[in-house]
């Protein structure tokens, strides 16, 4: 991966993830005991993210699904929540190849 | 009242899930709850198990403890730990610690079988054989060999003891050995109870009221000077905080808790299933003849969402103590939770009652229904 490439997010496939209805869902890391609870917008994210994504794709991704919402002002709440994720193991770094 | 009772919402699965993986057992111990289910069921096969598993990890399921019967005793124990692993699960181990060896604890290394392990729990009943012995046959040294082996290793572990009628004077002794010798953090305490196998034995186990008392006091003198490295959630232990809070609050002319007076002792249907070794899925080791389906057959997160009985033993909750006629005139009732499911079922024939063994009226000799086995029995 060169420098100029954006770097790609992945779920951590030792996660689980339950949905809870209308309230989100429930996210498990058995390596590390944590649990996260997020909410439908949270969701959406974790869901983009089954996919290889960079955050300007995970931010595309949100834009599309919802209406109405600009994307220069949920960019900055993506990027929160996936350092989140990355901190606490529920996401990782990509490193394969794109197919 | 049952207009002001609002219960928590049903989560999506349980956290987790206790799972008997085998009937098989290298001992015979005289208050096994689980003795008349190890006989007459028979254990499920490695795959059915392992496709059981992956079920619960996609449910999101966090943890399973594995429990029998004895589990060490399954050929296959570290193919369905790793299969506890794959499905995204950690787990925890109930062992008599006896087959515990170098080289089972080996196996631990392998992979995230370490990692993912919560705890392993072994019961130690006596500080020496004789003691130990007379509940859980031939095993001391055993025991006491896989406990060192573990805390050497580093394992996290627990350690529980069942207070009976061979060990409560021994309870001194348990603790320094426990607590000094071996150089555990802490273990936990219960006492024997009421069940099948408890009331077929020819020498009763079960603690008088004298013996209850006389362990509630030297549990607590312990607690206080190993500074609360002694732990309970029932038993003397448990019993003796819990009948303090109550004259305490006595004293202050209270006449109840916030969040009890109603068949609330449980949580269990919150969070947590169970199953048998022959896959048979119940609310709980301890209401075995409550079952709910089987694994593989019934779908598992309809059996723990809406199956009629988890239903009724979440209403359970909003059932208020002053509506059952073994509790509406009790003093207590305000500062009561009901007790375990499990003991009311065996005393009372029905889930909703409540469990004279966890009662404090009847630990006073104040029922006017049950009357605890006098001091003179023993």
């Amino acid at each position: 991966m060169s420098a100029t490439e954006p770097t790609l997010y992945i779920v951590n496939p030792d996660v689980s993830c339950r949905e809870e209805g209308p309230d989100g869902a429930l996210l498990f890391n058995p390596d590390t005991d944590a649990v996260l609870v997020i909410n439908t917008t949270g969701l959406l994210i974790w869901e983009a993210l089954r996919k290889p994504r960079d955050k300007a794709a995970v931010v595309a991704e949100l834009v599309s699904r919802c209406n109405n919402v600009p994307a220069d002002s949920v960019a900055g709440d993506v990027d929160e929540f996936m350092e989140q994720l990355v901190a606490r193991g529920f996401v990782g770094i990509y490193e394969g190849m794109l197919t | 009242m049952l207009d002001t009772i609002s219960l928590p919402k049903v989560i999506g699965a349980p956290k987790s899930v206790d799972i008997a993986i085998t009937g098989r057992c290298n001992l015979a111990c005289k208050y096994c709850f689980y003795a008349d289910e190890m006989v007459a069921l028979r254990d499920l096969p490695t795959e059915r198990w392992l496709r059981f598993f992956a079920e619960l990890g996609d449910l999101a399921v966090q943890r399973v403890t594995l429990t029998g019967g004895e589990v060490f005793t399954r050929p296959d124990l570290f193919e369905l730990i790793d299969g506890v692993i794959a499905s995204r699960m950690r787990y925890g181990l109930l062992t008599n610690g006896a087959l515990i060896t170098e080289k089972a604890l080996a196996q631990f290394e392998q992979g995230k079988r370490r990692l993912r392990l919560d705890s392993i729990q072994i019961s130690i009943d006596g500080s020496r054989a004789e003691i130990h012995n007379k509940t859980r046959p031939g095993s001391f040294d055993r025991a006491i060999r896989g406990l060192r082996l573990l805390v050497e290793a580093g394992f996290p572990m627990t350690v529980r003891t069942t207070i009976t009628r061979h060990n409560v004077d021994d309870l001194e002794d348990i603790a320094h050995l426990l607590l000094e010798d071996v150089g555990l953090k802490s273990f936990s305490t219960n006492e024997a109870y009421a069940c099948g196998i408890v009331e077929r034995q020819e020498d009763n186990i079960i603690l008088t009221p004298a013996q209850r008392r006389q362990a509630m006091q030297t549990l607590t003198d312990l607690t206080a000077r190993y500074n609360g490295r002694i732990g309970a959630t029932a038993g003397p232990l448990a019993l003796a905080r819990e009948a303090e809070r109550i004259e305490a609050a006595l004293a202050r002319g209270e006449t109840e808790f916030p969040g009890r007076g109603t068949l609330c002792g449980c949580g269990g249907m919150w969070n947590k299933l169970a199953v048998l070794h022959d896959g048979a899925i119940v609310p709980c080791h301890n209401l075995s003849g409550l079952a709910l389906g089987v694994i593989g057959v019934d779908d598992f997160q309809q059996v723990w969402r809406a199956h009629p009985t988890m239903v009724m033993l979440r209403q359970r909750h909003t059932i208020p103590l002053h509506s059952l006629e073994t509790c509406c005139d009790c003093v207590y009732q305000g500062f009561c939770t009901g007790g375990c499911p499990q003991g009311a079922v065996f005393f009372g024939g029905e889930v909703n009652a409540r469990n004279p063994m966890n009662c404090y009226r009847v630990f006073k000799g104040e029922d006017p229904y049950y009357v605890l086995e006098t001091d003179g029995a023993a």
